[in-house]
């Protein structure tokens, strides 16, 4: 037994943080994994349900091909062995939600084995880490209670959700911080809708995490573990970072005072109260043998051939990692730049794309999309192909910037009234009565400016480059069109040439 | 036997089973549960030729595959009616959270 003093003279910042997590995600299907009833969301209370997905007797559940399909294209994203052979388990627990008494799961054979997924953070706060996946097994949902606050009146069940398709993909312990879970949280969501297996809607319950944690701590050359808690129903990835850090911070103050270790405790579920900002204990959790899992004998085994995985293999794409890595060695781009891109999901990638290799600079093409046209669409909360500027009309004017013929403030206006009116980049410019200015208009222009500014031309003899920025500005209240960049080049060049 | 069952696992298993079983019976449930197991056991005497794989269900048949399609739900009020509490639009159960 470690003693109270030995405890005191650790701190938390020398403790290890182990984050495991169990991620629920819906799978996009028409009908429920067992039977044809809709998974739609928002239809009336047991409007969607059949002897199946209710567990009448004599009624037989039959497996829903998409659903398979879906599970293997996601363990495939994930690196995941696929397996040849699968099956569905029982696990039986009594809920007034489940009807059935027990919910068809996966137990030992499921559909998708060990993985890995690689997680780094673009603002490099933590080093990449790997985060192996145990393994992902495909189930149905339970349906949804609604309970009466006070406890009085009978609680109401319905039934529509009961049999939805979950995949859930759990995590072996190898997260270091919360951070790190939200990270992988956040890859994890960013890949499943770049392959298509899920909106991962986490309003609708679409994506829900559980979090498994505890800590390790090194003393006297020995590593003690705290005991694992499990925080259920973790709704956002937000407070999925809040609760695993609260709860770290918990642990460490509850070892400080009692100096309880894995052994002195058995595993507990806590819940995040978004209220009190804090975790808080829930029902004891059930020992896993007490699911008495054995094979559901209404269903028969899957087996999952080469061709098949090969197949999906084929329309599965690149994903988030090998595209970033792509902007980054191909276009240029730092992490951070690709990052902002690839996050947006496929489309916006395929209009950078576009733009890039159009105007033939990834840098300004990436700029131009992370701000311009990302705000925009963060403003009218619409989606990049609603957008009213099509990659091909931002190609044509980025082209003009890239020549140096137009400068970037008179580019945005461009792009603003492209944008309003869905003028072409010549309409556009016409309308704001852009023209080419050219290099002889300019040279009379600076000689202009040097013979009205004699104190900023002798800043600039002195050797204050910086000065000419004044008389750009001036410049620009003669002369919208003229190029800033154009003007004080020749201003620099005809001082010193003086 | 090896792991006969004892009288106290029945009442946990029966716990866990939401069945309702009288002190007085435990240890006949369990002499009986120890005979259909001892059943089965014998069983494990059988020698097998290394070949033979474990298998799960007792047909070998697999892919029993159905294409993801809808098909109509059974009407609300008729499905309803087999539960022994319900409001016209949910099941009712009594409260969960005393």
């Amino acid at each position: 037994m470690i003693s109270e003093s030995q405890r005191e003279a650790i701190k938390f910042e020398d403790v290890t943080v182990i984050i495991g997590l169990e991620v629920h995600v819906q799978l996009d299907t028409q009908s429920k994994l067992f039977c044809g009833c809709s998974t739609d969301h928002g239809a009336d209370p047991n409007t969607q349900t059949c002897p199946v997905c209710t567990g009448q007797p004599g009624s037989l559940p039959v497996i829903n091909q998409r659903a398979l399909e879906l599970s293997i294209r996601t363990g495939l994203a994930l690196n995941c062995q696929i397996a040849r052979y699968t099956k569905w388990d029982r696990k039986n627990y009594f809920y007034p939600d489940l009807p059935k008494g027990y919910q068809i799961s996966q137990f030992d054979q499921p559909i998708c084995g060990p993985g890995q997924l690689s997680v780094t953070d673009a603002k490099e706060s933590f080093p990449p880490r790997l985060v192996n996946i145990e393994r992902a097994h495909l189930e149905e949902d339970a349906g949804k209670s609604v309970h009466d606050d006070a406890g009085r009146a009978k609680s109401k069940i319905d039934l529509n959700r009961t049999g939805t398709p979950l995949l859930e993909i759990v995590t072996k312990p190898d997260m270091r911080s919360a951070e790190e879970a939200k990270a992988f949280l956040n890859e994890l969501k960013l890949i499943l809708t770049y392959v298509g297996v899920s909106d991962c809607d986490m309003q609708h319950g679409n994506l829900r995490c559980d979090g498994n944690i505890n800590l390790h701590i090194d003393i006297d050359g020995e590593t003690i573990a705290t005991p694992i808690v499990e925080i259920k129903n973790l709704n956002s990835f937000r407070n999925a970072e809040r609760a695993l850090s609260y709860e770290a911070v918990r642990q460490f103050d509850a070892w400080q005072e009692d100096g309880k270790t894995i052994g002195d405790a058995p595993k507990r579920t806590f819940g995040w109260s978004d209220a009190k900002q804090e975790t808080v204990p829930q029902r004891e959790k059930e020992e896993a043998a007490d699911y008495r899992y054995f094979p559901d004998p209404d269903l028969i085994a899957v087996t999952i051939s080469e061709q098949q995985i090969e197949d999906i293999q084929s329309t599965i794409g690149e994903l988030p990692p090998q595209i970033r890595e792509r902007l980054k060695a191909d276009y240029s781009l730092k992490q951070y730049d690709a990052d902002v891109i690839v996050s947006q999901g496929r489309g916006v990638v395929d209009y950078f794309l576009a733009v890039a290799d159009g105007c033939g600079s990834g840098k300004v093409a990436s700029n131009w999309v992370s701000q311009e046209v990302l705000r925009h669409l963060g403003e009218t909360e619409t989606e990049i192909d609603q957008y009213p500027v099509g990659a091909e009309k931002l190609t044509e004017l980025l082209k003009v910037v890239v020549s140096g013929d137009l400068d970037q403030t008179r580019a945005k206006d461009v792009l603003a009234e492209m944008v309003e009116s869905g003028a072409s980049v010549a309409e556009a410019s016409d309308k704001l009565g852009i023209v080419k200015v050219d290099s002889s208009e300019i040279d009379s222009l600076c000689q202009q400016l040097i013979d009205e500014n004699e104190k900023v031309v002798n800043q600039i003899k002195e050797g204050n480059d910086k000065a000419v920025g004044r008389l750009i500005g001036a410049a620009r209240k003669i002369n919208p069109n003229a190029n800033p960049g154009a003007v004080k080049d020749r201003i620099l060049a005809m001082i010193a040439g003086e | 036997m090896s792991n006969p069952v004892e009288p106290q696992q029945v009442q946990q298993v029966a716990k866990l089973a939401r069945i309702a079983i009288s002190e007085d019976s435990l240890a006949e449930s369990a002499g009986q549960l120890n005979q259909i197991l001892g059943y089965v056991q014998q069983l494990q005497a059988v020698e097998l030729p290394a070949d033979v794989k474990p298998f799960f269900g007792a047909i070998e048949s697999v892919n029993a595959i159905r294409a993801d399609e809808n098909k109509p739900s059974t009407d609300r009020e008729q499905i309803l009616k087999n539960a022994p509490d319900s409001n016209g639009e949910f099941y009712q159960v009594p409260p969960v959270f005393k």
